[in-house]
C-alpha cells in the first residue's frame, strides 16, 4: 500500500495534511495521541471518507476513489476502534457475514480464525452485544480475517481492553501477520506496546506525519515531540 | 358453501386484520432488520391499490376474469416496487429524519395523485366496478374465499421474512442496519442490499394494496389513510421490530382487538362502531407507540436473536 500526500477531513475542515507513507509485507506502527488524526487516517483507507487530496495505491491501482466495498474487494480489511461488531447478530453470523465475500469454503476460513482465536468456538452462539471488549475485538479481528485480506487495517485494538487483553491482542496481531502473511497498519497510543512487535512507525501529530522510521529507531524524544508531551 | 352463520362484516374485520398483518411482517423487514423508517406504507400500498384499480378498469382486457386479476396484480406489484426502488434510492444517503419525511412525502404524493388524476382514479369519487377472479354465485362465498387467498398470502410473506432472517442477505441487512459503515468494509454494497430490499417490499404492499381493491370492489381516496401506516407501525412497534412474530403478535393484540373482538363481541352503544370507536382506536395506536418506544422500545417480544435462534442457526453450520 502506497499513500502519497494524503489529506482527508470532514466536511471542510481538514484532519489529514498530506501524509505520506508506503507498506509493505510488515507491521506498520501509526503512534499518536488523541485527536491527532489516526482514524481519519485508517477510515480514509478503509475508503470510508473520501480524501481531500492525494492518492492511496494498492498493489500498484489507484484505490483513492473506490468505495469500501470495492476496497474490501481488493483485500483491505477493516477493524474500527468502537462498534465494531453486529451487536444483533451472534458470535458465527459476525465471522460469517466477513466471509461473504472471497472464494475460499466458509468453514476453512473459520477454522483458521479458530486457530487464531480459540476463544471464539465456544462462543458461536451468542449475541455479540452481550460479549465484554476483548471479546468484541477478536469477533472483529476474526471477521476481518474472514475477508482473506491482504492488508489488515487495525484501529487501536487495544483502546479500553485490560492489561491481560492488551498483551494478548498484541500477541495476536503480530501472530496473525506471522502466519497468515497479512500486511497490518496499527493506529496505537500504547506506544510501548505498539513498538514491541511493530517493524516500522510514523509519528502522527495533529495531522501531520512524521517520515516513517524502523521501530528500533524511535526514541523517547521524538515521541515528547508526537504525542507533545 | 354455506355460511349464513358468518357475519360479512366479520370477513372484512378479519380480512383487515390479515392485510395489517402483511404489511407489518414487510414493515417488519424494512425498520426491524434494515433500520429504514418508512412511515409512507399506505403510499406503496396505495400505488398498487391504483395501478391494479386503473389497469383494471381502464384497460379492455382480452382475456377472462382470473388472468385479469393475475395480470393487473403483476402489475400492481411491478409498479409499487419501482416506486419502492426510486424511494429507496432518493433515500438512501439520509439519515433516520430525512427517511422518515421522504417516505412521508412519497405517500402524500400518492393521495395528491389519487385525488388530482380524476380521469384515471375516479378522484375523490372513486372508481366502482373491481371483481373477484372467481364466480361461485354468491357474495359471501366470495369475499371468505378473498380472505383465505389473502390469508395464503400473508403466510407466504411470513415465511419469506422468516426465511430473510436465515440467509446472508439477511444478515447484511441487519448488519447495514446496525452499522452501515461497518458493513460497508464488508465488501458487499450496503446500498445495493437495501434497495433490494425496498423493491421487493414495497411490491409486496403493493400486492396487498391490489387484494384490498378486489375485497372492497371500489377505489376509494378514503382508503389511502394514514391509519394503514399507524396501524402496521403501531403493531409492529408493541410486538417488537426486530422479531418475525412482532407483527403477527402487534396485529392479534390492536388491529383484531378493535375490528373483531370490540366491534363483534362487546356490547358497546349504538353509534360507537361508526363514530367513537374509529376515533378511540388511532388514539390507542398513537399511545401504543409512544409508550412502547418510551418504556420497551424492543416490543414485547424483546430482542432481534434470541438464545435458542442462535443455538438452531449454529447448529445449521
Amino acid at each position: 500500500m502506497s499513500v502519497n500526500g494524503l489529506s482527508s477531513g470532514y466536511g471542510s475542515v481538514a484532519v489529514l495534511h498530506e501524509v505520506e507513507f508506503t507498506v509493505g509485507h510488515e507491521i506498520f506502527a501509526v503512534l499518536g495521541a488523541n485527536g491527532a488524526g489516526k482514524t481519519t487516517l485508517l477510515t480514509t483507507l478503509a475508503g470510508l471518507l473520501p480524501a481531500f487530496s492525494g492518492s492511496i495505491a494498492y498493489h500498484g491501482t489507484d484505490v483513492t476513489n473506490l468505495s469500501a466495498s470495492e476496497s474490501a474487494r481488493l483485500g483491505v480489511g477493516y477493524v474500527p476502534q468502537e462498534a465494531s461488531v453486529f451487536p444483533d447478530l451472534s458470535v458465527l453470523e459476525n465471522l460469517t457475514v466477513g466471509g461473504m465475500i472471497g472464494t475460499r469454503p466458509h468453514e476453512e476460513r473459520l477454522e483458521e480464525v479458530f486457530e487464531t482465536f480459540p476463544d471464539l468456538r465456544t462462543k458461536l452462539d451468542l449475541r455479540a452485544g452481550n460479549l465484554s471488549g476483548g471479546e468484541s475485538r477478536m469477533v472483529a479481528c476474526g471477521r476481518a480475517l474472514m475477508q482473506d485480506p491482504t492488508v489488515l487495517l487495525l484501529d487501536e485494538p487495544t483502546a479500553g481492553l485490560s492489561p491481560l487483553y492488551l498483551e494478548l491482542f498484541f500477541e495476536k496481531v503480530a501472530e496473525i501477520h506471522r502466519t497468515r502473511g497479512v500486511s497490518i497498519v496499527l493506529t496505537e497510543q500504547n506506544a510501548t506496546q505498539a513498538l514491541g512487535i511493530a517493524d516500522r512507525v510514523m509519528v502522527l501529530s495533529l495531522g501531520v506525519g512524521s517520515e516513517p522510521m524502523s521501530a528500533d529507531a524511535v526514541t523517547t524524544d521524538l515521541l515528547r515531540e508526537g504525542y507533545q508531551i | 358453501m354455506n355460511l349464513d352463520w358468518l357475519d360479512a362484516f366479520l370477513i372484512f374485520g378479519a380480512f383487515k386484520v390479515v392485510e395489517i398483518m402483511g404489511l407489518g411482517l414487510l414493515v417488519h423487514l424494512q425498520l426491524g432488520l434494515t433500520r429504514v423508517a418508512n412511515f409512507g406504507v399506505v403510499g406503496f400500498w396505495g400505488v398498487g391499490l391504483y395501478a391494479f384499480g386503473v389497469a383494471y378498469l381502464k384497460v379492455d382486457w382480452p382475456f377472462g376474469d382470473l388472468y385479469q386479476f393475475l395480470v393487473c396484480a403483476a402489475i400492481a406489484t411491478i409498479v409499487a416496487a419501482a416506486a419502492g426502488l426510486v424511494v429507496g434510492w432518493l433515500i438512501s444517503d439520509l439519515d433516520d429524519d430525512g427517511t422518515l419525511v421522504g417516505t412521508l412525502g412519497f405517500a402524500t404524493i400518492v393521495v395528491i395523485l389519487a385525488t388530482t388524476q380524476q380521469g384515471l382514479t375516479g378522484g375523490a369519487l372513486g372508481l366502482g366496478g373491481l371483481g373477484f377472479p372467481y364466480d361461485f354465485g354468491r357474495v359471501k362465498t366470495h369475499e371468505f374465499t378473498w380472505l383465505l387467498i389473502t390469508t395464503a398470502v400473508v403466510v407466504l410473506i411470513f415465511a419469506y421474512a422468516w426465511r430473510v432472517h436465515r440467509t446472508p442477505h439477511g444478515r447484511l441487512l441487519i448488519a447495514v442496519g446496525a452499522n452501515e459503515a461497518l458493513a460497508r468494509s464488508l465488501g458487499k454494497s450496503a446500498t445495493a442490499a437495501r434497495l433490494r430490499m425496498m423493491t421487493v417490499t414495497s411490491g409486496a404492499m403493493g400486492l396487498l394494496g391490489a387484494m384490498h381493491g378486489v375485497m372492497v370492489r371500489s377505489l376509494e381516496i378514503n382508503s389511502l389513510d394514514v391509519s394503514v401506516t399507524l396501524a402496521a407501525l403501531a403493531a409492529l412497534i408493541l410486538g417488537g421490530t426486530a422479531r418475525v412474530f412482532g407483527a403477527v403478535v402487534g396485529v392479534l393484540l390492536t388491529v383484531a382487538l378493535f375490528d373483531i373482538v370490540i366491534q363483534f363481541y362487546i356490547p358497546i352503544p349504538d353509534g360507537w362502531n361508526t363514530q367513537a370507536l374509529p376515533v378511540a382506536r388511532e388514539a390507542v395506536f398513537g399511545a401504543a407507540i409512544v409508550l412502547m418506544l418510551i418504556f420497551r422500545p424492543q416490543g414485547l417480544l424483546g430482542q432481534m436473536r434470541r438464545p435458542a435462534l442462535m443455538r438452531r442457526l449454529h447448529g445449521d453450520w
